[in-house]
């Protein structure tokens, strides 16, 4: 099942709320992508609240979409990303240095409009 | 508790993602903490990916330790696939072949408590993880 | 064969009873009971050879032995002196029934050693049990106690946390640490956390090391981080150890660090009334009637 991206004024929001498998997240980046040139949208707030495991692979596939995404002119801001998850993810030594993020999905609007200064 | 054990082949995508979910529904039953249930999950997806990846089959074996003093859990990986040439190399960060992220083994080794690798070229690899309760 | 030593041992009792008892008040020195009244001493030593020919008697019956090992382990009694009081029992019961035959060969030897032993043995795995287990007993309450020490969370104001670790970190307690970090920044919905590390006393490379994954995890799940409490001299061995600290802002103080929080989080102290313009109006209102 395709993960839905939803299209909120120039935002688009995505929520994960799967267990994504590889195949899942390379069809997810490139919807997303796809979605940001139909709509022109200027920011992109993908949730991971519900999201029990990233892994190498996982990781490395948001991180191309963020850095895809700037170069399409959208700002993408990761919200929700949980304790354990985090840990996980300095364990494995993944620091995603250059990745916006927010503790909600409200935080997320909000760091996304200051930033965009609309 | 009897000693339990239980095996996941590693064929096709999917089955990392089957993969996970053993490792982390065991790791819950013996008591690990989210933080460490996600530890062990996330160190059994990066290896059966390297299944997937690198050797195409393999199969991963999951077994309870329950001894006097400790619990904890273990963890067996066997492919036959083309095995690693430099050990040294692939335990450094940062180095990848498959245009990774390059954190696979250096992490999972990082995620758990004990990690061993045993490899032949064209016999296969075998490594070894536990996780201890604490 | 026992039963024939145990014969010999109840019956003169009393008389192996009185050589322990003398050499066992030789020993007041070197088993740590010196600080014992000697009242107290004496009718322990009673108490004590009592439940030994107790539990000879009774052939390995545990009451009598527990519930004296409970008694002392409360009285806080070494467990030298327990040891000590049944190598004393051992000798001078072995050598009473040897003494007491005239026969006596090297198969006779190896029969009254291996009766008393049989004696002596469940009484003292017992209370070497008994001891040890309240001593993990204690070392356990005492590690709950410490962890629930170790990573405190203080939610001062809306947005904005702080973390005090005072004592040294470890790598099991840098794990506690980053754990209860990141749920409190869950659970209290903070924008920023100030992690003080004044009550630290050495950074090394290993803390440091720690102290940035921490504050990496935190920008992970959508919060910051900041380090304040930073000492001259943990400054200069940062610095001298050639840790890198820039992505990671840190302040000399918890106030400094405190107003730089509310700096981020759009807030600013402000006082209620100025104590300056009070006067004035005061005088303002004077001069007005």
């Amino acid at each position: 099942m395709p993960i839905p991206i939803l299209k909120l004024h120039n935002y688009l929001l995505v929520s994960i709320q799967t267990e994504i498998d590889d195949k899942t997240a390379i069809k997810f980046q490139e919807n997303l992508l796809d979605k940001i040139y139909k709509t022109g949208a200027s920011g992109v707030v993908i949730d991971l609240t519900s999201v029990e495991i990233i892994d190498s692979f996982i990781a490395k596939v948001l991180g191309d979409v963020v850095a895809m995404s700037d170069l399409m002119g959208a700002k993408v801001v990761l919200t929700g990303i949980q304790p354990a998850v985090a840990m996980t993810l300095i364990d494995l030594g993944i620091h995603m240095q250059n990745i916006p993020t927010a503790l909600d999905l409200e935080q997320g609007l909000i760091k996304l409009h200051q930033e965009l200064g609309e | 508790m009897e000693p339990q054990t239980s095996c996941v082949t590693i064929q096709k995508e999917w089955d990392i993602v089957g993969a996970r979910h053993v490792a982390r529904d065991m790791a819950r039953s013996l008591g690990f903490s989210t933080v460490d249930q996600a530890r062990i999950a996330t160190a059994v997806s990066e290896l059966a990916r390297n299944i997937y990846l690198y050797a195409k089959k393999g199969q991963i074996y999951f077994d309870i330790i329950d001894s006097v003093d400790r619990k904890g859990m273990n963890i067996k990986v066997i492919d036959s696939g083309p095995g690693i040439e430099d050990i040294g190399e692939v335990m450094q960060d940062g180095f990848s072949t498959s245009g990774g992220l390059g954190a696979g083994l250096p992490g999972v080794k990082r995620l758990m408590d004990e990690f061993d690798i045993e490899s032949e070229k064209g016999v296969g690899t075998v490594i070894y993880v536990k996780k201890w309760v604490r | 064969m026992n039963s024939k030593f145990e014969g010999i041992v109840l019956e003169n009792s009393e008389k192996i009873v009185e050589m322990w008892l003398e050499e066992i008040g030789t020993l007041r020195k070197e088993n740590r009971t010196e600080s014992i009244s000697i009242d107290l001493y004496e009718s322990t030593n009673r108490e004590f050879v009592d439940v030994i020919f107790t539990s000879i008697k009774s052939h390995g019956s545990t009451n009598a032995v527990e519930e004296f090992s409970e008694k002392i382990i409360n009285l806080g009694w070494p467990l030298s002196y327990i040891t000590d009081g049944l190598q004393v029992f051992r000798r001078v019961t072995i050598d009473f029934i040897l003494r007491q035959s005239e026969r006596v060969d090297t198969e006779y030897i190896s029969n009254v050693l291996s009766s008393v032993d049989e004696w002596v043995e469940p009484i003292i795995r017992i209370l070497v049990n008994d001891y040890s287990g309240n001593w993990e007993h204690i070392v356990s309450l005492q590690r709950v106690a410490l962890q629930e020490l170790s990573a405190p969370l203080i939610p001062v104001i809306d947005g904005i946390t702080i973390m005090p670790l005072v004592g040294t970190v470890d790598t099991d307690r840098a794990k506690l640490i980053m754990e209860s970090l990141l749920q409190g920044v869950i659970t209290h919905n903070s924008e920023v956390v100030l992690i003080d590390i004044t009550g630290v006393p050495v950074v090394d490379t290993m803390v440091a090391h720690h102290l940035i994954q921490a504050a990496e995890a935190v920008r992970l799940i959508g919060a910051k981080c900041i380090l304040v409490g930073i000492r001259p001299e943990i400054a200069q061995t940062i610095v001298n150890l050639g840790i890198n600290l820039t992505d990671f802002p840190t302040k000399s103080t918890l106030k400094k660090g405190f107003l730089t929080a509310l700096e981020i989080t759009n807030r600013k102290v402000v006082n209620v009334k100025s104590s300056e313009n009070d006067i004035e109006k005061l005088i303002e209102s004077i001069q007005g009637e």
